[in-house]
């Protein structure tokens, strides 16, 4: 038996497994419905273990679990967000994961791909509440605005902080998808007006995971959820509860232009001849060094390019507060704590300089000074006997 | 007694050393190691940490031919370790040294504390030297503690934090790691470590000057003490010491 890695390490929760309680056809089943043929099953069952970080004799547990366990039920809800990540989960141009994704979750109900619409949609919500608390996986996306009663996102007649707090009062877990949920994005950058607040920051009594990313990588999300099925439990999560397997490490540390960054090669501007070389973005304002995700290692559309794979610095989209960190195209954000609009290094050269031109403004004084006056009591004469001044 | 007021000269000193103008031992042998420990690694962190934040050279040639980035790096990281330890040794000869080697910190649970630190504040009001004190007077010392131990460990804490990412699992991200998000994140921390080196860089601009303008305008060995431990001074001098008990 292969020894655990640390990505599964348990998350000790009450009440797991939660695959006990669910009824329903298996995602294979589904997939077969579907279609799917098993050589293609087996394949994806493949990708996703090595996905999630596992080796490959973890490959039969995975298939087992997609074969014998039902699937989760989710509801998918939408605040205040601007749909790119539902945009991103149904364009996964891998069209097994896209299928798979949108199979292995009962999705049961989500605003966007939904048919039904009015009372008929939110009907299903209530039932979905009603009939299988605890069960139910609550996936959102984008956040509440908690101001003025929380009036700037409304949905079905209700705030969506209501709808929100009642579906995750019988959730077995929330998900929180996208930066919006997990962070709170652009509308919660500053000044904030609407106080948009992160998923996080409002449900404490409910794990909440947070699959940052402005969007998200589709492949993440298949990943979780199938981590959850086969191993009964949540994913271990890192400090701003991302699960471990996808945001440990730094867009950076697997960037193919690191070599480039350790040599000392970086592109000076956007035509130079640095650009066409491939140099590394990083005095261009790439993020890439502060920013955990996973698109250096698993990249977008199906390995087809990424950011840096396009020339373009990393903007740090799965970090928190990343729009306050602007200007996207500098090395260093401007400093809007201290709200002095220039960086670090130039405020460090003020007050240096500062310093330096005191000292050297001293020294003028005092070499001018000690020209016309002395400074110190001394006695002139002294006899061999100890004398003192006084 | 005739007493005419004009600074040392070599000859008053060569005259008649025992009398006015004795050498006191003042910095214990840890105290000037960690001292200059301290100056060379801040020099090197400085200068490469300025590289770090902002490349302004670049190699020629190939990349696997080049490690300048690298080598900057690895600098940066092996002199912060020795920066650390420098400040972890002076730190402990707080407690184990003698009292000029506390001299450097605010003792604000004394009282004597205050009123040399007020005393001193009010003479430095009147652009007057005040008394003068063999090892650091209070306000110096309030200057010590905030220019380089409290800078020092915001550097040494957040320094660790963003190396313990290049491991996310080792041992170093269990014990800082944790800094990254209650600062802001990793990227907001990269900003105050490069504003605070510039602070330590202001505090280092104003101890070289002050050094450099006390010992040439009272030659009180203030800076060869650094290096022989032994500081000159006047008889009274060493009564502004008292508050360090
Ligand atoms: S392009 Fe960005 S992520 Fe890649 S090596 Fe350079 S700084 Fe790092």
């Amino acid at each position: 038996m292969p020894s655990e890695s640390m990505n599964i390490r348990a998350s000790t929760l009450a009440g797991w497994p939660m695959t006990k309680s669910l009824s329903g056809p298996t995602t294979y089943e589904v997939l077969r419905d579907h279609g799917v043929d098993r050589r293609t099953f087996l394949k994806f069952a493949t990708g996703i273990t090595a996905t999630m970080g596992l080796e490959a004799t973890f490959v039969p547990q995975v298939v087992h679990a997609l074969e014998s366990k039902p699937r989760i039920p989710v509801l998918w809800m939408e605040g205040l967000s601007c749909t790119c990540c539902t945009e991103s989960f149904i364009r996964s141009s891998h069209p097994l994961v896209g299928d798979v994704i949108l199979n292995m979750l009962s999705l049961d109900y989500h605003p966007t791909i939904q048919v039904a619409a009015g009372f008929q949609a939110e009907e299903i919500v209530d039932k979905l509440i009603h009939d299988k608390p605890g069960q139910y996986v609550l996936a959102v996306e984008g956040n509440a605005p908690l101001a003025d009663g929380g009036v700037y996102c409304l949905e079905g007649g209700r705030t969506f902080e209501d709808r929100l707090r009642e579906a995750a009062s019988k959730a077995r877990f929330v998900v929180a998808w996208g930066n919006c949920a997990s962070a709170g994005c652009v509308q919660a950058a500053a000044p904030n007006p609407t106080q948009a607040t992160p998923i996080g920051k409002m449900i404490s009594d409910k794990p909440v995971i947070n699959v940052s990313g402005c969007p998200p990588i589709p492949i993440v999300m298949t990943g979780i959820l199938t981590y959850i099925l086969t191993f009964d439990r949540l994913p271990e999560l890192d400090r701003l509860g991302r699960p471990k397997m996808f945001y440990q490490h730094r867009i950076h540390d697997k960037c193919y232009r690191r070599a480039f960054f350790d040599a000392g090669q970086y592109v000076q501007s956007w035509d130079d001849e640095g650009a066409r070389l491939g140099h590394c973005l990083y005095k261009m304002g790439c993020r890439g060094p502060t920013t955990y995700n996973y698109c250096s290692t698993f990249k977008w559309n199906d390995g087809v390019s990424w950011p840096v794979g396009s020339g373009h610095g990393c903007l740090g989209c799965s970090e928190p507060g990343f729009w306050d960190d602007g200007p996207f195209f500098q090395r260093l954000a401007n400093i809007p704590q201290i709200n002095i609009d220039s960086w670090p290094e130039t405020v460090g050269k003020v007050v240096a300089g500062a310093a330096a031109i005191g000292a050297g403004a001293h020294a003028v004084s005092a070499i001018a000074k000690n020209a016309v006056k002395p400074t110190e009591k001394v006695p002139v004469e002294s006899s061999s006997g100890v004398k003192g001044e006084e | 007694m005739a007493i005419e007021t004009r600074p040392f000269t070599t000859e008053d000193f060569a005259r008649n050393p025992d009398d006015y103008y004795r050498a006191g031992y003042v910095w214990q042998v840890p105290v000037r190691v960690t001292h200059w420990v301290t100056a060379l690694s801040i020099t090197a962190l400085f200068l490469t940490g300025l590289y770090i934040a902002n490349p302004v050279f670049s190699p020629e040639g190939e990349a696997w031919k080049n490690f300048t980035m690298g080598w900057m790096r690895k600098i940066h990281f092996a002199a912060g370790f020795i920066f650390a330890v420098s400040w972890l040794t002076r730190a402990y000869w707080f407690f184990a040294g003698n009292n000029y080697a506390r001299s450097g910190f605010p003792m604000f649970w004394r009282a004597g504390w205050w009123r040399d630190l007020w005393h001193q504040l009010w003479e430095y009001l009147k652009l007057k030297r005040g008394p003068i004190h063999l090892g650091h007077n209070a306000l110096g010392g309030l200057s010590y503690t905030l220019g380089v131990v409290v800078l020092g460990a915001f550097q040494i804490l957040t320094g660790l934090a963003l190396f313990s990412q290049d491991a996310p699992t080792g041992p170093m991200n269990r014990l800082f790691g944790w800094l990254l998000p209650f600062l802001g994140g990793p990227f907001r921390v990269t900003s105050y470590h490069l504003l605070a080196a510039w602070f330590v860089f202001t505090f280092v601009i104003l101890h070289v000057y002050i050094v450099i303008y006390d010992s040439t305008q009272y030659r009180n060995g203030l800076i060869s003490g650094m290096i022989t431990g032994r500081k000159f001074y006047q008889r009274g001098d060493k009564v502004q010491d008292t508050w360090l008990g």
